[in-house]
């Protein structure tokens, strides 16, 4: 599975710089991605609903639920400050990258606006190489650690992006522990940039 | 939200008639949609303008800022996993 996602990766980046996203068959799958997504979590609903008692477990959790959001906000701000002390970049630009959680997209236009272009490159490539380290680290922290570990990594993409892979390495469990944190990370990253930016 | 309520609809239809013996095609499926996603995902990199230009400038600052929250996060909720959600290596529960 690791190596077709990184043939799929791969495929898909190569379609992208050699100006094939245009052409028909590349751009029904772009364009449909939502809608691909959507499928998958149907598929998963499935999986979850085919195995008994499973919700009877997430329910017996209760607020101990919130500890993996909260385990991964902690971690990466920890991490996000000892990067700022390696670069030299200000405490406050540092923890707001950090704090994108993987989410590309958001934190670098974020940071763009709020620090400058630079803090803004930064933060786009920093979350997007989060994302697709969670890729290829879910099978390793499925094996050496326990599988609600792997979520950490994935942070926001925990819902989306980076779930497949959670589907193939973990169990029905975790993929909905991951749904649930995918949810509150993602709510929490726009106000954490703007806290971490302001008040650090 | 969205997400959310299409894999409560999943899990409504396989408690109302899905069989157990389709299951194979429905792991199938998913690995389907799975690479198309990730597929996509490299497209949508690869077609932005500035993505090489992005990599050479400020690489290694933002390798940094990478690895260090995302193994941060694993060193933080890996003890707080063991401590408070009870589960083995295998992801079984313990006895």
């Amino acid at each position: 599975m690791v190596y077709l996602a990184l043939i799929a990766l791969i495929g898909g980046i190569a379609c992208g710089i050699a100006g094939l996203d245009n052409t028909a068959p590349v751009e029904v799958i772009v364009s449909h991605k939502d809608l691909i997504l959507y499928i998958l979590m149907f598929l998963v609903g499935i999986s979850i609903g085919l195995n008994r008692g499973i919700i009877k477990k997430i329910k017996e959790y209760h607020i101990r639920i919130f500890v993996i959001p909260a385990g991964i906000i902690a971690g990466s701000l920890a991490g996000g400050v000892v990067s700022g002390l390696l670069t030299g970049l200000p405490l406050n630009e540092s923890a707001a990258i950090a704090s994108g959680l993987g989410w590309y997209s958001l934190s670098g236009v974020t940071l763009g606006n709020l620090a400058g272009a630079q803090a803004g490159s930064i933060a786009f490539l920093s979350n997007l190489l989060r994302e697709i380290f969670s890729f290829f680290s879910i099978p390793l922290i499925a094996k050496k650690l326990n599988y609600p570990s792997c979520i950490a990594p994935a942070g926001a993409t925990s819902e989306d992006t980076t779930l497949p892979m959670m589907i193939r390495y973990t169990d029905e469990e975790t993929v909905v522990l991951s749904v649930f944190n995918g949810v509150i990370c993602s709510a929490a990253v726009p106000f954490l940039i703007s806290f971490c930016y302001n008040f650090f | 939200m969205n997400v959310i309520i299409i894999m409560c609809a999943g899990i409504l239809i396989s408690k109302i008639f899905f069989p157990v013996k389709w299951k194979h095609i429905n792991e199938l499926m998913q690995l389907i949609c799975t690479l198309l996603l990730i597929f996509s995902m490299g497209v949508l990199l690869g077609s932005r303008e500035d993505f090489l230009n992005t990599i050479t400038t400020v690489g290694f600052q933002s390798f940094l800022f990478f690895l260090f929250p995302a193994v941060c996060s694993v060193i933080a909720v890996y003890p707080l996993t063991k401590i408070f959600l009870n589960k083995k290596k295998n992801g079984k529960d313990e006895i």
